[in-house]
């Protein structure tokens, strides 16, 4: 008895102690506009992670405008007054030209019936002028050019439902440069080539959405899981949205969401914390202090039955199974974590083994605890990919059968055990990269309130039972709160 | 007083502001001296190489071992073997345990152990918390050494690979890099060929045995170690370990040449179901071993790498007809790499991104590029270098990846002064020797309904057909010894029957028995009534929950009696139904008197008997007694991808001196779909085909 119990502590002795060594090699300071610094040492090589957290996302896309969020993070990789343009007096008076004739373009098609299509046009042929005479103006690509010249790599940008991400890293001595650029294009970035990038932004969606049968099928869950709450719209948003973006729209966004108090920067590598600061304070005061920018206030209402949607496509099945459950900051938020790797974790996770291995009526199958995101009440996620020769509606018997398992019977010690140190294992293995540290350090302090949650919550995961995992299973994969999404081919003679 | 507050204002302005320079102003200090670490290598007694680097960050260790294979071994009519070989070498198990029983003792250690294979090398790879690493060790070594390759773990692979290759073509941003890859390498080469359903049917256990002994020795392996532990102890511990691993095999021959030629050319493949198209455009480039690769490395960046490359600039950010738009060098260790440029663009714009991509390339090819371009292209490879180095993996990987392939161990530096050396002459030299144009394939998948011009305004337009071909009827290899030892198999199990002539003699048979399906095929009970008349009369009466089926042929035509009523016999039913004509036990296992057909030796305990109407099975002998006690078929359900049917026999009874099985197994695909009890077999009752044919009396009212 004795050496069981030793067993079970010993994982959050060691969690605590390497929260205790790791703490030694992170400094964490604010600037008195708000803005937050996370700076983790790792003195192996001569390089630096930098990880840009904003705490903005789609979710904050006004109505019709879905997808800006994404947007403005276009934008802030063309450039500023000074970096990205061959005479900027000159440029700005074009861009401001060119939103003067769009609003008189909007100005006749908001006449709707009575608008003159040959005005219209005019005024379409007046902005593609307009375009090309700002265009002339334009260095291009110039922020981008400095990036990769100086040796940065993994150059990037990503926007989620709950949070927008920019980042790459450095040659250690290319430090400054960082701080400099940074903080030009969150001071004052310039919406140049706009209505370009916009076609950019279109293509993306394109790409991600409409030709790719699983993008088309997330998308169809998550507009009809959620009726209400924003996590309805993939970060993309919607085509019909970017086709008629305009930039005063991008500006004002950027305006109210993106302020030194609502963005969280992490660095991580060989870098010496008290010049790191000198350069923060020196680069990053120089952002005005702004209120925060406000929550989303909807609340998604509770779901009354199942539903179903069905997406026509003629690739291979896919189903996807989504329960609500509810957000991060629920007491229950280990022990659907817990659920999920022992549903899916592995080679062990009881999906695997019962579709894939045993049965062989899956290629691919699994769970993810939180989709789309956490923030708010989201989805409790199953995914199939059908074997060829078997159907959507066995795999999702099948499914249902496991699921009714982990809702009837407790899973055993062993199984409990493995997950706990699986979580252990994975926390270890993420503190190897720079760029990692940062972007996770910066996810936990936005989102929790403090990066070592990261660590402190291996300690919840240790208290969750099996007693817990039955219970979280029994009130959250429950049928009225489910909706299932599957492609099917499309109806003899039905579009194509 | 005013003009002293302004004054104070301003100065606390500035105090506040401090002036921010321009970012060509910054200065930057040297960078700090890159501690590059020196692994150890040594050789252990039984052959193997072995490279170790201490790490002390993190209490991990981790290993990746590579072996001297790859895909290019693979035999034409077994393509993928290799990596079937890899992936049951992992989930097949060992001596000692079940791949499963692996599967749950690695992850109850948060352990990995994991292989793979590549065009031209196989790996095996293992992770491990420092307190576990002895027991994860000995794992990789039993997976690396004693592997079982079981038959389920080989079903399911099969299984896999059957769902990979029905759903290829269903992510178009997946299709014009795999075609252009198959065009420019030839599709019939081992650079080139994709794996089909048909490989599929050729691949046994016995091939993985083969595969993985001819290759997986030490002396073809090279293992790098690297993590939390002191060298010296990880030697012994090795050493150790692998001391009983002492298998040898003759040295690897060589990877077979690249043989392709050029096949330039507009190809396209039509996908209704996307709104933009996407494309692939290559030619057979060059290794990292040539003098020109920095220049040619160079080159591709400019045109084609990074958000501020040519093609970004003009595709993307100027006339934004594009998300995803990027060229590459991709050069190879051994083997001619290829140059390619890849993207995708909404429908409309499809024929103008092309037309824009072939100014950039001849740009390329006709001017010098600026200085600028040449300098900022340098620099950053040349200030991103220390990015080489900032892992001690990335280090031991690539010391072990250029002694895998003959490399100096200083290549890397050789490497960047070639880059520091690159002219403007030498960038339009090598574009214009290697960017050819004449030469490339341009491939482009999409919906052309939506295009604004057509792609044929670029020239002659070859269609890509993307059907993805059913097996063939296969053959095993047929000469006099494969004829001779099937006819021995035939006569050995007609021996064990009862012998040929008590087989010859039976003329009818009437047969009672309960199916069961598979839960997973539905769980039905059908009970089941089969009657056979020599030589080609069938009848199968069938009761099911929805009522009686009934089928009947003579071996041409046929009908089907449903509850709903009846039909004459459907093309694939009858098809079906000629193939169990043919697969009848008794004129089957007397193949060798029918002179319609060829019984051929496919292995030990195995013939394959088939037809020149394209009939084909392969029947399996109990190695001990000689009966025939599996039939391996093919058969296409209705619609669906053809599948493969397995029946097992067992519970063999004698039956007026005739041995009869009285069970049978039937799986589909490696997946038990039913079973079979025969309750009765009758033997010449002298029934005759007429009785058969009779239809069933029309239900009265």
């Amino acid at each position: 008895m004795r050496v069981r119990l030793l067993a079970l502590l010993l994982p959050s002795l060691l969690c605590a102690q390497s929260l205790q060594d790791f703490e030694k090699k992170v400094t964490e300071f604010t600037l008195s506009n708000g803005m937050r610094f996370l700076i983790i040492e790792r003195h192996e090589a001569p390089v630096v992670s930098f990880h840009t957290y904003a705490n903005v996302g789609s979710v904050d896309d006004p109505s019709g405008e879905s997808g800006i969020a994404h947007m403005f993070e276009h934008m802030a990789f063309k450039g500023t007054p000074t970096i990205g343009t061959k005479n900027w007096p000159k440029e700005k008076a074009a861009l401001d030209h060119i939103e003067a004739v769009y609003d008189k373009l909007d100005a006749e098609k908001r006449k709707s019936f009575r608008s003159d299509p040959k005005k219209i046009e005019a005024i379409g042929a007046e902005l593609k002028d307009a375009i090309a005479t700002a265009d002339s103006f334009v260095e291009e690509n110039e922020y981008d050019r400095i990036v990769e010249s100086n040796g940065g790599v993994g150059m990037n940008a990503g926007t989620g439902e709950d949070s927008t991400n920019y980042y790459y890293s450095f040659p250690q001595n290319r430090m400054e440069l960082w701080f400099l650029l940074e903080s030009e294009r969150f001071l004052h970035p310039v919406f140049r080539e706009f209505y370009k990038e916009r076609d950019v932004v279109r293509e993306e969606r394109r790409m991600r959405v409409e030709s790719s049968p699983q993008g088309k099928l997330v998308e169809a869950l998550l507009a009809t899981a959620f009726e209400a709450h924003p996590y309805r719209v993939m970060p993309g948003g919607w085509a019909s949205d970017i086709d008629n973006f305009r930039m005063p729209e991008a500006e004002l966004f950027y305006k109210k969401y993106y302020t030194p108090g609502n963005i969280t920067i992490g660095i991580a590598g060989d870098v010496n914390p008290a010049e790191a600061k000198r350069l923060a304070e020196k680069y990053f005061a120089r952002l005005p202090k702004a209120p925060l920018p406000p929550v989303v206030r909807t609340v998604e209402p509770k779901q009354e039955g199942e539903k179903r949607v069905a997406v026509e496509t003629p690739a291979q099945p896919f189903l996807a199974i989504g329960y609500k459950r509810p957000s991060q900051y629920s007491s229950d938020n280990a022990a659907l974590d817990v659920l999920s790797d022992i549903l899916s974790g592995g080679r062990t996770g009881l999906i695997y083994k019962e579709l894939v291995r045993d049965k062989k009526i899956a290629l691919g199958a699994g769970s993810q605890d939180t989709f789309p995101s956490g923030k708010y009440p989201s989805l409790f996620l199953f995914f199939v990919i059908p074997s060829s020769g078997h159907s959507i509606e066995e795999n999702e018997k099948a499914l249902y059968a496991i699921i009714e398992h982990v809702k009837k019977d407790k899973v055993d010690d062993a199984t409990i055990a493995r997950v706990r140190m699986k979580l252990r294992a994975a926390l270890i293995r993420k503190l190897d990269s720079n760029s990692g540290l940062a972007s996770e350090l910066c996810a936990y302090s936005v989102n929790f309130g403090d990066w070592r949650k990261l660590f402190t919550e291996l300690e919840e995961f240790n208290k969750v039972t099996s007693d817990d995992v039955l219970r979280v299973a029994k009130t959250y994969l429950i049928e009225n709160t489910r909706t299932i999404a599957y492609t099917q081919a499309p109806a003899e003679g039905g579009a194509k | 007083m005013k003009g002293l507050l302004l004054a104070i204002c301003f100065a606390s302005g500035v105090f506040a502001q401090q002036a921010v320079p321009s970012y060509k102003d910054l200065k930057y200090p040297p960078l700090r001296q890159v501690k590059i670490p020196e692994p150890a290598s040594f050789t252990l007694s039984n052959g193997m190489r072995v490279f170790l680097l201490e790490d002390h960050e993190l209490p991990l260790v981790h290993g990746l071992a590579m072996i001297h294979t790859g895909n290019l071994f693979d035999p034409p009519d077994k393509k993928g073997l290799s990596e079937f070989t890899a992936q049951v070498l992992r989930s097949g198990g060992t001596k000692s345990k079940t791949g499963d029983q692996i599967d749950e003792e690695l992850e109850n250690m948060a352990a990995s152990v994991e292989s793979a294979m590549d065009e031209t090398s196989a790996s095996m790879s293992f992770s491990a918390l420092k307190e576990n690493s002895d027991t994860v060790l000995s794992v990789f070594k039993d997976v690396l050494t004693a592997p079982e390759f079981r038959q389920d773990k080989l079903d399911l692979a099969i299984t896999q690979t059957r769902s990979a290759i029905a759903r290829r073509n269903d992510d178009a941003n997946a299709i014009p890099d795999r075609e252009m890859m198959r065009i420019v390498y030839g599709p019939t080469t081992p650079y080139g060929w994709q794996v089909e359903y048909e490989d599929l049917n050729h691949i046994h256990r016995e091939d993985l045995v083969q595969f993985y002994r001819r290759y997986y020795f030490p002396k073809n392996i090279m293992l790098a170690v690297y993590g939390d532990f002191k060298i010296p102890e990880m030697k012994e511990k090795l050493e150790k370990l692998f001391a009983d691993w002492t298998v040898q095999q003759p040295d690897v021959p060589k990877f077979p040449e690249v043989s392709a030629k050029p096949a330039p050319g507009i190809y396209f493949a039509e996908k209704a179901d996307v709104t933009q198209t996407f494309f692939a455009i290559g030619e057979l480039g060059g290794t990292l071993r040539e003098k020109d690769y920095a220049a040619l490395q160079v080159a591709a960046n400019i045109l084609g790498q990074g958000f501020s490359s040519r093609l970004m600039s003009q595709i993307r950010t100027k006339l934004g007809y594009a998300y995803d738009i990027s060229a590459q060098w991709a050069a190879n260790w051994d083997h001619p790499g290829t140059f390619r440029i890849g993207g995708s663009t909404k429908s409309q714009s499809t024929t103008e991104t092309l037309q824009a991509i072939r100014v950039e390339l001849d740009k390329m090819r006709s001017t010098e590029v600026t200085a600028r371009e040449l300098d900022e292209a340098k620099e950053g490879v040349l200030n991103s270098f220390v990015f080489f180095f900032d892992s001690p993996a990335k280090t031991l990987n690539r010391v072990m990846r250029y002694e895998y392939f003959g490399y100096p161990k200083d290549f890397l530096f050789q490497y960047q002064k070639a880059i520091s050396a690159v002219t403007r002459a030498d960038v339009l030299r090598v574009a214009k020797e290697r960017f050819l144009p004449e030469n490339l394939a341009i491939v482009a998948v999409g919906n052309p309904k939506e295009f604004g011009k057509p792609l044929s305004t670029l020239g002659k337009v070859n269609v890509i057909d993307l059907t993805i071909s059913e097996p063939k009827s296969e053959t095993v290899k047929s000469d006099a010894a494969s004829l001779e030892g099937g006819r021995a198999l035939l006569e050995r199990a007609q021996q064990a029957m009862g012998g040929a002539d008590k087989i010859a003699a039976v003329k009818d048979y009437s047969q009672s028995a309960d199916m069961t399906m598979d839960p997973s095929a539905g769980g039905m009970k059908i009970k089941q009534q089969n009657r056979w008349v020599a030589p080609s009369a069938f009848r199968q009466d069938q009761d099911l929950p929805i009522g009686k089926i009934i089928a009947y042929t003579d071996g041409k035509s046929g009908w089907l009696s449903l509850p709903q009523g009846v039909m004459p016999m459907p093309p694939p039913v009858l098809k079906q139904a000629q193939g169990e004509i043919f697969r009848e036990w008794f004129s089957l296992v007397l193949s060798d008197r029918d002179r319609s057909r060829t019984v051929n030796a496919a292995g030990p305990n195995a013939v394959e008997i088939s037809t020149a109407e394209g009939e084909r099975v392969r029947v399996e002998f109990d190695e001990r007694t000689g009966l025939p006690i599996r039939q391996i078929y093919k058969e296409t359900a209705m619609g669906g991808p053809p599948s493969e049917v397995k029946e097992t026999y067992s519970d063999w009874r004698e039956v007026d001196g005739i041995k009869l099985p009285f069970k049978v197994l039937i799986e589909q695909n490696g997946k038990k779909s039913g079973e079979a009890a025969v309750s009765e077999i009758k033997l010449n009752t002298g029934i005759k085909a007429e009785e058969l044919s009779k239809r069933p009396e029309p239900a009265k009212k």
